[in-house]
């Protein structure tokens, strides 16, 4: 298809938009103000958006005190220092009394056996020092008899 | 399976052999006392002694470390280092006739090997007494001992396992005092005349 240049001419041409043509344009605007208030009341009555307001005044707030945020920060490094430190004193203690008591109970358990272990030679010494003397006993008699024998 | 893996189970093998004869060894020399446990009820008195393993090995420990400047805990050391276990079951009786032959019979079944031999016998059928003593003979080492006293009331038995020197047993002092040795006075001291003999 082929545009004369006359076509052209004519059809991007003045032309008057008639009476109210300013009226109109500012109602249409004023409408898509009240369309996009109404839609966006809609949404915040569904989903009531978190405050961020109170957030960003506490920070401000810090912020222009630098000081008072190093003292606290300060504060609580120092605190968890020496709680920890203390954890680990108080769990040391308790692992260093709980060895001590395993160590003696050892020791208690050594000290039985060592004198159970010397009443038992006792008592081996005691028979065979008894069963040796019955055989001595016994075999005396007959050595006297064998001499008066001979 | 090639040459190294084949050599490596054959020493495996003969470990493995090895072990379980040395194993056996030393179980022949512990006898099974057990049967026994029922005469605790009728006895007067009962003395049960079992000493082995880890138990014995914390009393050798502690009895080496006493001075053995002490010419009896020096004894009682060189005894003591060697045994594997010390198992003893005495009875005590008021009255006699408390524990049946077959008792002391369950016991003597398990002294017919050959490897022991009963070294001393001492017989008194009047009063019923059957005192024997048995070693447990490797060679020129004795690797287990068992003293029987079968008396009209009493039944002891003594079971050494282990390498014991059976001389150095029968001449132990007469009462290895601990407490003295405990404080390391080294004194040993020799009461008279309470021998439980």
């Amino acid at each position: 298809m082929h545009f004369s240049e006359d076509d052209l001419r004519e059809a991007l041409k003045r032309k008057d938009p008639g009476e109210g043509f300013t009226q109109r344009t500012i109602a249409r605007v004023n409408q898509a103000r009240v369309n996009q208030a109404q839609v966006s009341q809609s949404k915040s009555e569904s989903k009531p958006e978190p405050a961020k307001k109170n957030n960003g005044a506490f920070l401000v707030w810090w912020m222009h005190r630098p000081v008072w945020t190093i003292a606290v920060v300060a504060m609580l490094l120092l605190a968890f220092g020496i709680g920890g430190y203390q954890y680990s004193e108080y769990r040391h203690a308790v692992e260093m009394r709980l060895a001590r008591q395993r160590q003696q109970q050892l020791q208690q358990e050594a000290e039985r056996a060592r004198d159970q272990a010397i009443m038992a030679l006792e008592i081996a010494r005691a028979k065979m020092n008894h069963v040796l003397q019955h055989a001595q006993l016994q075999a005396e008699p007959n050595d006297k008899i064998r001499r008066q024998r001979l | 399976m090639n040459l190294a893996t084949r050599k490596l189970t054959r020493i495996f093998i003969a470990a493995v052999l090895a072990l379980s004869v040395v194993r056996g060894y030393a179980q022949d020399a512990k006898l099974q006392l057990s049967n026994l446990d029922k005469l605790s009820e009728k006895a007067a008195r009962v003395t049960d002694v079992t000493l082995d393993g880890s138990l014995l090995q914390f009393a050798v420990n502690l009895i080496e470390k006493i001075d053995a400047e002490d010419k009896d805990v020096a004894q009682l050391q060189s005894i003591i280092k060697n045994l594997k276990g010390i198992y003893i079951k005495s009875f005590e009786f008021d009255e006699a006739s408390q524990y049946s032959k077959a008792d002391v019979d369950a016991i003597r079944s398990q002294l017919t090997s050959p490897r022991w031999s009963k070294i001393v016998q001492s017989v008194e059928k009047r009063r019923n007494e059957y005192d024997e003593i048995y070693l447990l003979r490797n060679g020129n080492r004795v690797d287990g001992v068992v003293i029987l006293v079968a008396e009209a009331k009493e039944l002891t038995v003594v079971n050494l396992v282990g390498e014991v020197p059976v001389d150095k047993v029968a001449s132990l002092e007469r009462h290895l005092s601990i407490g003295d040795k405990q404080s390391g006075k080294n004194k040993q001291k020799k009461e008279n005349g309470h021998d439980q003999e």
